[in-house]
C-alpha cells in the first residue's frame, strides 16, 4: 500500500520535468522502458538506472523514487533467487532482478510527475471513449475519499469491539467483512449521488465536449522529444551492436 | 413579474412503490425570489426538487401527472441538457458533486459537457470564481479543500451554467454552524448579483429566514403552509408540522402577546433585546 502510494501517486511539483507535456513524459518513460529490455549486461542496466535517477533528480522526486527502489528490491531479491535456482546463472539472474527495478522506476517516474488531469489528456490523445476517460478520472479523484472512508469505518468498527488483527488468517479475513460491507454500501450511495449530479450538469449533452485547458506542445517539448529519441537511438545501437565489455 | 417556476397539480409515485410522494402540489415562484422549503424528514422535499430540475421524470421513473414549468419550458418535455442550463442543483454532500481533479476544471465541467467554446468557457469560469471569491482555490485538488470550500466550488460549478433558477437541497447539513451561516449569506448576495431565483431546502431556519422572502411547508407530499417566513412561523400550525421554530422567534411570539414587540417581521436575538430595553444601548 505504501509502496503503491509512494511510487505511483501524483503529487504536485514545480520542476521543469513536471511542466513537460504529459505526452512527452509518457514517451520518455516508454523509451526508458524499452532501453531496459535492450540492456544485456548488468552494468548496462546499472547505467540505465543511473540515468533514470538523474532524470528523477531533475524532476525533484529523487527521494520518492529511491524509496520505491528500495521497496522494490524485496520483490527483486525474490526474482533473483528463483532465477538462480532455475538457471544457475549469476549474470542473467542479476540482469532480470535489476531489470525489474528499472522497469518499476521508469513507470513510477511517469505516474508521480503526471497529474490525473494530464493523464486524462493522454487518454484523450489515444481517442478513448469519453465514458472510459471519465470513469478513470473519477476513480482517481475518489481514491483519497475512499481511503478516508475506510479508515473511518475501521475506527468505528474497532470502537465497537471489532478486533482486526487477532486470530488466524481465516479469522482475519472474516473480520474484514464488517469493514467491507459499509464500504460497499457507501460506494453505492455515492455512485447514485454522482449520477444525479452528472445529469444535472449536462453530462453527455454533446458527443464532443470541449475542454477548459488546452495542452499544446511547446518548442521545449519538441526539443525534448527530438533529444530523447536521438539519445535512445544511440543507446539502443550501442547496447545492441557493440559487444558488452568483458569485466576482468 | 413572470414566474420562473410553476408547478401545477403535481403528483408523483416512484416506480415499483405504492406511496404517493408528491400529491397535488401547486407552487408559483416569481423571478428573484428566495423560497425556503421545509417539512419533516421523508415528506418529499428532495423528490419535489428532482421534479423541478428534471431528474424526475428523466432519470427516475414512476407515475407522474401534472406539470412543472421552468422559465417557460415544460420539464417533462425538455431534455436534461437544456434543463441543466436553466436549473442549477446544489446537493447536500459537497464531496459527491465534484468530479474533476482541479477546482477550475470542475467548475468548467458543465460547460465542457455542453461543448461551450474555450474562450467563452474561460470567461464564465472566471466569472463564477470571482462571484464566489475562490480565486485562491482555483488550482487545488478536491481533497485539498474543506467541506465549506467544496460546497462553494460546487456552487460555482452550478452558477457557471448561468441558471435562472438555483435549487439547493440541505446545502449546509454537513457544514459547521459558522460555515453554514456564510453559505446562506452568500445566497442572499448571489441573488442580488446574479438575479437568479433560489429554492432552498434547509433545516436551520434561523439562518435561512434572514435571506428568504417566502416559506413553504410540505407535509406528506402536499403543500400545507405558504407565506412570508414571519406569517408561517408566527402562525400556530408550523410546530404541528414538526418545523423547528427558532428560539428567537418563539421568544418574539411570547413577547408579542403583551404587545412588547410587533410580529410584522422576524427579529434576531440582539434586536429583541434592544426592543425590550434590555440590550446594549
Ligand atoms: N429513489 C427512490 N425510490 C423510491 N422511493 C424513494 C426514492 N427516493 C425517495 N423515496 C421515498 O420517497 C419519500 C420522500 O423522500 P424524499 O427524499 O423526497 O424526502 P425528504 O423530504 O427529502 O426527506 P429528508 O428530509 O430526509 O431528506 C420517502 O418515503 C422515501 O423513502
Ligand atoms: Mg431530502
Amino acid at each position: 500500500m505504501m509502496w503503491l502510494s509512494g511510487g505511483f501517486v501524483f503529487r504536485r511539483g514545480e520542476s521543469a520535468y513536471h511542466q513537460l507535456d504529459p505526452r512527452v513524459k509518457l514517451l520518455i518513460s516508454i523509451l526508458m522502458f524499452a532501453t531496459t529490455l535492450l540492456a544485456k549486461a548488468v552494468y548496462e542496466m546499472g547505467l540505465v538506472i543511473a540515468f533514470m535517477l538523474a532524470v528523477a533528480t531533475v524532476a525533484t522526486v529523487l527521494r520518492r523514487v529511491a524509496r520505491t527502489m528500495l521497496l522494490t528490491a524485496t520483490f527483486s531479491a525474490f526474482i533473483f533467487i528463483v532465477n538462480i535456482l532455475v538457471t544457475k546463472n549469476l549474470e542473467t539472474s542479476s540482469l532480470y532482478a535489476t531489470r525489474f527495478v528499472a522497469i518499476v522506476v521508469s513507470t513510477s517516474l511517469f505516474f508521480i510527475t503526471t497529474s490525473p488531469d494530464e493523464l486524462e489528456q493522454v487518454m484523450k490523445t489515444f481517442r478513448l471513449p469519453r465514458d472510459v476517460v471519465f470513469a478513470f478520472v473519477t476513480a482517481v479523484r475518489f481514491i483519497p475519499v475512499m481511503m478516508l472512508d475506510t479508515v473511518q469505518i475501521m475506527d468505528a468498527q474497532k470502537s465497537r469491539g471489532l478486533e482486526l488483527d487477532k486470530g488466524n488468517v481465516f479469522r482475519r479475513v472474516r473480520n474484514m467483512i464488517p469493514i467491507l460491507i459499509p464500504l460497499v454500501v457507501n460506494s453505492v450511495i455515492r455512485s447514485g449521488e454522482l449520477a444525479e449530479a452528472m445529469e444535472s450538469r449536462a453530462y453527455g449533452a454533446v458527443p464532443k465536449p470541449t475542454s477548459l485547458v488546452e495542452y499544446r506542445a511547446s518548442t521545449r517539448d519538441r526539443l525534448v522529444v527530438l533529444a530523447s529519441i536521438a539519445f535512445f537511438v544511440v543507446v539502443a545501437y550501442s547496447f545492441y551492436f557493440v559487444p558488452p565489455l568483458q569485466l576482468p | 413579474m413572470a414566474n420562473v417556476l410553476e408547478i401545477e397539480k403535481l403528483n408523483f409515485t416512484y416506480v415499483d412503490t405504492w406511496k404517493k410522494v408528491v400529491s397535488d402540489f401547486d407552487l408559483a415562484v416569481p423571478e428573484e425570489e428566495v423560497v425556503v422549503l421545509a417539512g419533516p424528514s421523508g415528506c418529499g422535499k428532495s423528490t419535489l426538487l428532482r421534479a423541478v430540475n428534471g431528474l424526475i421524470p428523466h432519470m427516475y421513473g414512476g407515475q407522474y401527472s401534472g406539470s412543472v414549468t421552468v422559465a417557460g419550458k415544460s420539464v417533462k418535455d425538455t431534455p436534461m441538457r437544456d434543463l441543466a442550463q436553466t436549473v442549477g442543483f446544489l446537493f447536500q454532500n459537497p464531496e459527491n458533486q465534484i468530479f474533476m481533479f482541479s477546482v477550475e476544471r470542475d467548475i468548467a465541467f458543465g460547460l465542457e459537457n455542453l461543448g461551450v467554446p474555450r474562450p467563452e468557457m474561460r470567461k464564465r469560469v472566471d466569472e463564477a470564481i470571482s462571484l464566489l471569491g475562490i480565486e485562491h482555490l482555483a488550482q487545488r485538488a478536491p481533497h485539498e479543500l474543506s467541506d465549506g470550500q467544496k460546497q462553494r466550488v460546487a456552487l460555482a460549478g452550478v452558477l457557471a451554467m448561468r441558471p435562472r433558477l438555483v435549487i439547493l437541497d440541505e446545502p449546509t447539513s454537513l457544514l459547521d454552524p459558522r460555515t453554514a451561516a456564510e453559505l446562506v449569506e452568500l445566497v442572499g448576495r448571489l441573488r442580488k448579483e446574479t438575479g437568479a431565483t433560489f429554492v432552498i431546502v434547509e433545516h436551520r431556519l434561523d439562518l435561512v429566514t434572514r435571506v428568504a422572502d417566502r416559506m413553504v411547508v410540505m407535509d406528506r407530499g402536499a403543500k400545507v403552509l405558504d407565506g412570508t417566513p414571519s406569517q408561517v412561523l408566527f402562525g400556530d400550525e408550523a410546530e404541528l408540522y414538526g418545523i423547528a421554530v427558532p428560539a428567537a422567534t418563539r421568544l418574539q411570539k411570547l413577547l408579542a402577546k403583551d404587545g412588547a414587540v410587533g410580529t410584522d417581521r422576524l427579529m434576531g436575538p440582539e434586536e429583541l433585546a434592544a426592543e425590550t430595553g434590555r440590550g446594549k444601548k
